[in-house]
């Protein structure tokens, strides 16, 4: 069993989250130690649950890698929410709860009679966060939108890629995650407000994917004051923009190197071509800073990265101090001495797949030994209604008559 | 603990918690511009005889060739390109993230600066740092030390790649360890050379909130433990688990993907679409009948619904590159904002490719209120976002400060935090540990 303190281990959440951005939320928040309470649709379950990729490939509600990382920490209760009853369970276990979160369409809880103002009558001191993609006012609230859109909006997506080719998008479901990332932030920060600044008045926050893209992923924010002092917006830029800088082939693949005027000193030393620094052309900043040296340079540097392995021109970055990185694959990723020393990715045992490697903490609390040192190690996703009995009766104190009463009429 | 020179409480979560900010580029700023934007006093701890690159700008004083190569890199530059007497407070990036922040000089390489560390160190609830653990060490900034000094700190350090582990001293920024944790060879283009992948830094932001968290969570473990803790927030673990997917593809089936690009797992249409203007795009993304019905329609080819060839999703994804070619030429002689409106109105996901000009006119986030104009005494007035989410008791009118001059809160941390007098304030400017401007030997 846990020993000694987690921060969040005396939070009880209400999870009526589902697919990629509140889930990414509530997982952050059940990582550090809160008692998650997934709310699902009986029979079908979250969404994410029919979403690949599939363990073997094979489509089920209990074999979506997707599904499986999004919810480990957290206990699955199926409750229909289109019924009355069913509406009454999540108001019942709101009495007892410290955050509700949310990701569904503006306007839904409120048809449901789960509004803020409708939970704020059974618990005054509950902290609602409704995630959505462009927040509960506005003219877009409303509007349809799925990952590439929003990153289009809110991210940098105008200036990535190459500039004769369409702009591309960051990998996966980044963009939704960010959000669900900056709603564990801001469910934490009410969480202490709401306990220790406002004698347990709760609150309903507002978090959009397409502000808290906008606020930035991908140094959004840079750009948009850029962009103020310069008047010019951005745009995809060629394949090497600076000197000694972009991707480059090595033996074995690809490398991504940032020299810039400012390092590339460096990198002139790593290939082993101090005498260059001799030269008029490279003796001084502002001459490196002049655009014809990025092609002058790339002749010494093509042929240097070609004869090595990306491995090998990491090392050679990290001992020059240089800013570098392998163009690694997930398989590269996995089997990398680093992460591996490191004892980063986490073994989880799961009915369906067995025990794999997941993606660990996103970041270690160390606790003194007498604290219960190591981080409590993850529990594996639910399966759909895993918990529903213990939910309910521990909970709510229903009876098991009650309980089969409720699953009978499919309320469960 | 000493709470002298504290503002007054207004009601912001944070107010009258005082974090140290000793960060560098990007990740760490953004984690203390968060914490910032809800209410914590943050005190850059900054040097006038070190400038960390790429914080206040890539030089202390960058000749104009620089400059220049910096505009052509991507505009995010100076004012009106121009660097300007002191180049250190005219940073685009820097003016941006730095917001809410204050600044003191302290050379942490003499006696005289440790000293006042540690007594700020004693004053204060938390520390952000992400640099190198090595150059952390060489100036004592350890949770081992400063622990002693203050138990309750809260401590949250953001090396790259961790505090132990054979790249404790690899020196990266977010790219290069998205390029080593595989994000940029996912994102690369199906059918052209990785060289041509995007770069970008969403490691950064996802760390700069992941350290934000990290802080908000110490906080509250010291409320109920009465003790300080130490986290260890290294920015490629903290990324990693955003590429989940992909890893338990591997993980579950041995498959590695790369070069995806805009392509999604299963649907299409979903991709950017060029759009008339000059470098004008929109993006689409269907992921149902309902909607790719409605978009046939729009584009006035019904008889797309009944062609074999998209007939239904897995149809469609099969040949989704001549699905591209017959939307793109639609959208190619219309505009975006004109197609986006009608797309919507179709219940068809779909948005403009926004640079920054449309994110600054755009009228949804106008009348959500979220930009906000703020003067700079050495850059000029720009506009902010605003806080990152909206809070129903927490009426928050962030940015309140500008990002700060080198060291414009000397007075105030010296003599109204630590009781510095006049005259061991006086002797630490003679000294050069207290100033406004980097030594001249800085480059």
């Amino acid at each position: 069993m846990m020993t000694g303190t987690m921060p969040l281990d005396d939070v009880r959440i209400i999870d009526l989250t589902q697919t990629t951005i509140g889930p990414f939320c509530t997982r952050m928040l059940g990582d550090y130690g809160a008692d998650v309470i997934k709310i699902e649709r009986p029979g079908t379950g979250d969404p994410a649950r029919t979403m690949p990729p599939f363990f073997n490939d094979e489509p089920g509600i209990e074999r979506s890698g997707l599904f499986l990382f999004l919810n480990t920490n957290k206990r699955s209760v199926t409750v229909d929410l289109e019924s009355e009853r069913g509406r009454q369970i999540i108001r019942q276990l709101v009495e007892n709860a410290d955050v509700l979160v949310e990701n569904f369409a503006p306007g839904v809880m409120g048809e449901m009679g789960l509004g803020y103002e409708a939970l704020t009558e059974v618990n005054p001191r509950i902290v609602v966060t409704s995630l959505s993609n462009y927040g509960q006012s506005g003219p877009y609230h409303d509007f349809a939108g799925t990952e590439i859109n929003l990153y289009g909006m809110g991210g940098n997506m105008i200036a990535s890629g190459d500039i004769d080719h369409e702009p591309v998008k960051t990998a996966g479901r980044m963009v939704n995650y960010h959000a669900g990332y900056v709603g564990a932030l801001a469910t934490t920060m009410s969480l202490h407000a709401t306990e220790f600044l406002r004698d347990g008045i709760g609150e309903h926050l507002d978090v959009s994917v397409f502000e808290t893209a906008t606020h930035s992923i991908d140094s959004r924010l840079g750009r948009l004051m850029g962009y103020q002092h310069s008047g010019n917006v951005g745009t995809r830029p060629g394949r090497s923009a600076a000197v000694a800088s972009g991707v480059f082939q090595c033996a074995d693949g690809w490398f991504l190197i940032t020299g810039t005027a400012t390092f590339v000193h460096l990198v002139i030393k790593m290939i082993g071509m101090d005498e260059l620094l001799e030269q008029p052309e490279w003796a001084t900043v502002a001459e490196r800073a002049k655009p014809e040296r990025i092609d002058e340079f790339a002749a010494y540097l093509v042929p240097w990265m070609l004869e090595r392995t990306k491995s090998e021109v990491r090392d050679a970055c990290e001992a020059y101090g240089i800013l570098g990185g392998p163009m690694n694959t997930i398989a590269d990723l996995l089997s990398d001495p680093g992460f591996e020393s490191r004892g980063y990715f986490q073994e989880i045992d799961h009915p369906t797949t067995g025990a794999i490697k997941y993606p660990g903490f996103h970041f270690t609390i160390h606790r003194d030994a007498e604290d219960g040192g190591p981080m409590p190690a993850r529990r594996r996703a639910p399966l759909l209604g895993e918990h529903t009995d213990e939910v309910l009766s521990e909970g709510l104190g229903l009876s098991d008559d009650e309980i089969s009463r409720l699953r009978a009429e499919r309320v469960i | 603990m000493t709470t002298n020179g504290r503002e007054p409480r207004s009601k912001l979560p944070l107010d009258g918690i005082r974090v140290l900010d000793i960060t560098v580029v990007w990740a760490g700023p953004y984690s203390t511009m968060q914490l910032g934007d809800w209410g914590a006093e943050v005190i850059r701890v900054e040097s006038t005889k070190y400038f960390a690159a790429t914080t206040r700008g890539q030089m202390a004083r960058p000749p104009k060739e620089v400059v220049e190569a910096q505009a052509r890199a991507g505009g995010m530059g100076y004012p009106d390109n121009e660097a300007g007497e002191r180049p250190w407070n005219r940073s685009a990036v820097f003016n941006a993230h730095g917001r809410n922040k204050r600044s003191v000089t302290i050379d942490l390489t003499s006696p005289e600066g440790q000293e006042a560390f540690e007594r700020l160190i004693a004053a204060s609830d938390g520390l952000i740092e992400n640099n190198v653990p090595i150059s952390m060490e060489k100036w004592g900034v350890t949770y081992e030390r400063l622990s002693k000094i203050n138990p309750r700190l809260i401590m949250v350090r953001m090396p790259a790649f961790g505090l132990a582990g054979p790249y404790k001293n690899y020196r990266t920024w977010g790219n290069h360890m998205e390029a080593l944790s595989g994000h940029p060879l996912i994102r690369a283009y199906p059918n052209l050379s990785p060289e041509y992948a995007a770069g970008g830094v969403p490691a950064d932001a996802a760390g700069g909130v992941g350290a934000a968290f990290a802080f908000t969570l110490g906080l509250r473990y010291r409320r109920r433990t009465g003790k300080g803790l130490m986290i260890e927030a290294p920015t490629a673990e903290n990324f990693v688990p955003l590429l989940g997917e992909y890893v338990m593809d591997y993980t579950m089936n041995g498959r590695v993907r790369t070069q995806v690009g805009n392509e999604h797992w299963t649907n299409a249409p979903h991709n950017s679409y060029r759009c008339q203007g000059e470098d004008r795009w929109i993006t689409v993304g269907v992921w149902n009948e309902e909607q790719w019905r409605s978009l046939c329609g729009l584009m006035r080819q019904e008889n797309l619904v009944e062609d074999p060839r998209f007939i239904d999703m897995a149809s469609r994804f099969e040949n989704r590159h001549e699905l591209d070619s017959t939307i793109g030429e639609w959208t190619g002689t219309r505009q975006p904002h004109w197609l986006v409106e009608r797309l919507q109105a179709a219940g068809v996901p779909s948005g403009v490719v926004m640079n920054e000009r449309d994110a600054l006119e755009d009228r949804h986030l106008h009348e959500r209120g979220f930009w906000h104009s703020l003067d700079h005494p050495e850059a000029g007035n720009y506009r902010h976002v605003g806080p990152a989410w909206k809070a129903s008791q927490t009426p928050n009118d962030t940015p309140r400060r500008h990002a700060p001059l080198l060291g414009q809160d000397n007075e105030y941390v010296y003599k109204t935090v630590l009781g510095y007098t006049d005259d061991e304030y006086r002797d630490l400017e003679e000294k050069g540990q207290i100033g406004m401007d980097f030594a001249p030997e800085v480059p």
